[in-house]
């Protein structure tokens, strides 16, 4: 494929460059931002090998910005000797091996799927003011990617975004990342990589945590990094290595905190923030860098904090001068500190109180668990008289009567989980050959054989099933969707098999309706999934079952006394008013005189409340009326 | 970016699948597992046109298709949305419609704004789902409006609370154009198993 050879070409290319540019270590690049000179260094001398490059120090505290590298490497000359001085062996070094990890830069066009490389490459390098060599074009999803292999022709790429069109007349934009690495390099450069990774990580975990506070802070959400003007923001990314991905933060409370940017810390980059060094507290922190060039820190003020707002992790790489502030008092900061990065684990190299000490987890709770939802009273009535209809004809033992609740192409299935340890097991085992779960059945003609189609098939089915008896008094209904043609709601509860071999065995069952309006101000069922499962409560759910079958029949008058007192309690138990209580009952009476096996009515009741502590077995008896 | 999805051929869509997979095989998935930052969107391909029949044979095979389709799209909406809910929260709400109303435990949260407050305040998590489930919903309900039910359960931890088993439905919508679909909730229903014990 003509691919797959450009990239070949392009690998070529890119491996020339990098034996020209790493070759003569003495040379001054000027590539842009990249370091104009590098500095040797000691260290463990397993590490030191023919590669030539390795990392500059950097040493932040008291630089103006107007100074350049050059006086850079002039305070890294004094805090070079001074960290000598004191303990040589805890530096970790980094010697990278023969070209590796450059500054790669990942090159987006969204939905470039369309572009035609060519044409999509010729016209963003006619707009662009440099020239670029894009290093692996390939389509991921929707995306136009590529690498680039500099800064500045990155940031020459970005600014081209929004200024190309495409034969639609459409923009087409330019997203920037700075810590792609091409899958070519990566794998060209793996076996050395991985061995200076893990040396250094090893070298890490050997030096004295209190020169070392590195802290884990949020990896991808760490946009909202504004802390309404109380300090500045530190965050930088260790790309790969055993490191792991995410961004780290250095600060300390002794001084305000001092954070530092970095746009990529490569493996076995470290900080070391030593507050002692800090030839001005109020200034700042002294802080030693062991890292690429390139990845000169930059330290924000409180008032650039916003600027991260909203800004996409790629975004960020683009200033590189390092500056030092001012800060505030540290009162406040080992909260605002903590606030930002609640997954710090190391603060001035004691372990951190923690997040739920601090409190922070206690900002984010979890909502309070409610009861049932309905969308109105009437709404509620509807389902809760439907659901009334449905399970008696369902616990009646013969179900053919469901015929009437669907509709002629409804769709049913069945869906089961072993949540519950072994004693749902058996019970579910039945159910199992009919279990549709679609995560672990891949053949699309099970898939489509496991779902019932047409009202014949699913009441051909429904009548196969067990036979049960249904707990209306501790029902949870959730009413998620309405419009005037689909009313959609779930029913959660528990039922008891009354036959076979797991008599008397309680299940839990989810069991989502959508429904719409069917003749005689009913519902007709178009959906219908039900999931089951065992229940934790096997015993105590048994104490729900305790039916007091009140017989009805079409010859007593239509409001006794007694049916008064039990709407009445019907009526208070679940929130309906009492004429409604009263229809309701009505309607089932009517039903009940059809010689069906009777559920008594005043059991009928759902939790309307939103104490949430009804579906228990801390429900009364359902006998008592109070 | 809803401004670059101009109007494609069949042709390229194939095209640029071809492009975008064989890249994909080569490059394995530790690579691709980076970028999904571009666009937060369950896509699939076009839906079949409904076919204006009266034969029997013909209205169910239609029916197959649309059986596939739905499953196809909770699939990849189920991946998509549980890894957007733990890994990448903020752009979880591109996944609703404007109009779309969770209930959470019986908590009403009802449009963008809201849900955007809502999954703001919710703790870090942790999904796992063990079972999925999708019907295609009836035209009469949706009035043509081509909607999946999908239904999962599993489990779920939120930072500094217990491991919760959950049920959860959506009920899914999709957007189509002649040559793609996007799949967005209209509605979502998330309960803990033992919610009444929390």
């Amino acid at each position: 494929m003509g691919h797959s050879d450009q990239v070949v070409r392009r690998r070529a290319r890119c491996l020339d460059m990098y034996q020209r540019r790493f070759s003569n270590v003495s040379q001054p690049v000027s590539l842009g931002m990249h370091s104009s000179s590098h500095q040797q260094q000691d260290g463990d001398a397993a590490m030191q090998g023919a590669h030539m490059e390795s990392p500059v120090r950097y040493t932040p505290y008291a630089i103006s910005p107007f100074h350049r590298r050059g006086s850079f490497l002039k305070q890294d000359q004094t805090h070079v000797n001074m960290e000598r001085e004191q303990k040589p062996q805890r530096r970790v070094e980094v010697n990278r091996p023969h070209g590796t990890l450059g500054s790669w830069f990942k090159i987006t066009i969204p939905f470039g799927i369309k572009y035609d490389e060519k044409w999509l490459l010729n016209l963003i390098q006619n707009k662009c003011s440099v020239s670029f060599i894009p290093v692996e074009f390939h389509y991921e999803k929707m995306n136009a990617t590529f690498y680039v292999e500099n800064a500045s022709i990155a940031s020459a790429l970005k600014n081209v975004s929004g200024k190309i069109w495409d034969e639609d007349n459409e923009k087409i934009s330019i997203f920037v990342c700075p810590d792609g690495i091409p899958h070519s390099v990566q794998r060209e450069l793996k076996p050395e990589k991985v061995e200076q990774v893990k040396l250094a990580v090893n070298q890490q975990q050997a030096l004295d945590i209190q020169k070392l506070p590195i802290y884990s802070g949020m990896a991808e959400n760490s946009d909202s990094m504004a802390d309404e003007g109380r300090g500045v923001c530190v965050r930088w990314k260790v790309r790969d290595g055993n490191l792991g991905r995410g961004q780290y933060c250095c600060c300390t409370s002794r001084v305000p905190p001092c954070l530092l940017v970095f746009s990529s810390l490569l493996p076995g980059d470290f900080m070391t923030c030593d507050t002692k060094m800090a030839p001005n507290p109020r200034k700042g922190v002294a802080a030693s860098l062991h890292a690429h060039e390139e990845n000169i820190p930059k330290v924000m003020s409180s008032g650039e904090m916003d600027k991260w707002k909203g800004i996409e992790p790629g975004e960020k790489c683009v200033d590189r001068s390092p500056v030092c502030t001012t800060f505030l008092n540290n009162s406040s900061n080992i909260n605002s500190i903590l606030e930002l990065f609640p997954k710090l684990l190391c603060l001035d190299g004691q372990q951190s109180p923690g997040p739920t000490l601090c409190g922070l987890e206690a900002h984010k709770r979890l909502p309070t668990c409610k009861g049932s939802f309905f969308g109105s009273e009437m709404l509620k009535n509807l389902v809760l008289q439907f659901l009334q209809q449905y399970y008696l004809i369902y616990d009646s033992g013969d179900r053919r009567g469901l015929l009437g609740a669907y509709h002629n192409e409804a769709c049913f299935s069945l869906s089961i989980s072993f949540n519950h340890g072994d004693s749902a097991l058996s019970i579910l085992f039945k159910y199992f050959k009919d279990n549709r779960n679609i995560k672990m059945l891949q053949d699309p003609y099970l898939r489509g054989q496991l779902l019932k189609h047409t009202k014949r098939d699913i009441v051909d089915f429904l009548s196969a099933l067990p036979k049960t008896q249904h707990d209306l008094s501790s029902i949870l209904v959730d009413m998620w969707y309405q419009t005037e043609w689909m009313l959609c709601f779930s029913v959660n509860g528990v039922f008891k098999e009354v036959e076979g071999q797991s008599q008397g065995s309680v299940l839990a069952f989810t069991r989502t309706f959508i429904t719409t309006p069917g003749s005689s101000s009913s519902l007709c069922i178009l959906n219908d999934e039900l999931f089951l499962r065992g229940t934790s409560h096997q015993r105590t759910q048994s104490a729900l079952f305790t039916l007091v079958p009140t017989p009805f029949s079409s010859s007593m008058p239509a409001f006794s006394q007694e049916q008064k007192k039990m709407v009445k309690g019907f009526s208070a138990q679940s929130g309906m008013n009492f004429q409604c209580s009263q229809k309701c009952l009505h309607n089932n009476q009517q039903d009940y005189s059809r010689a069906v096996p009777v559920l008594a009515p005043p059991k009928v009741c759902v939790p309307m409340t939103e104490s949430g502590d009804l579906a228990g077995a801390e429900k009364p008896k359902p006998n008592s009326q109070s | 970016m809803r401004k670059f999805r101009s109007n494609w051929s069949q042709g390229d869509r194939e095209r640029y699948q071809e492009r975008s997979d064989s890249y994909r095989e080569r490059a394995g998935t530790s690579y691709l597992s980076r970028e999904r930052w571009t666009h937060q969107e369950v896509v699939t391909s076009p839906l079949p046109k409904p076919v204006a029949t009266s034969s029997l044979m013909a209205s169910s095979v239609d029916f197959k298709t649309y059986v596939d389709q739905a499953c196809r799209a909770a699939e990849e909406f189920v991946n998509i949305y549980y890894e957007t809910m733990d890994k990448r929260r903020r752009a979880l709400t591109r996944l609703y419609l404007d109009k779309a109303t969770l209930i959470w435990n019986g908590n009403v949260v009802s449009g963008l704004d809201a849900l955007n407050n809502f999954f703001d305040a919710l703790p870090s998590s942790e999904f796992q789902v063990n079972m999925l489930d999708c019907q295609p919903v009836h035209e009469q309900a949706t009035q043509s409006q081509t909607t999946v039910l999908v239904v999962t359960s599993g489990t779920v931890k939120f930072d500094g609370n217990k491991q919760h088993y959950f049920n959860q439905n959506f009920l899914l919508t999709a957007q189509s154009t002649p040559n793609n679909t996007v799949w967005k909730i209209a509605s979502d229903c998330f309960r803990f198993q033992d919610w009444a014990s929390t």
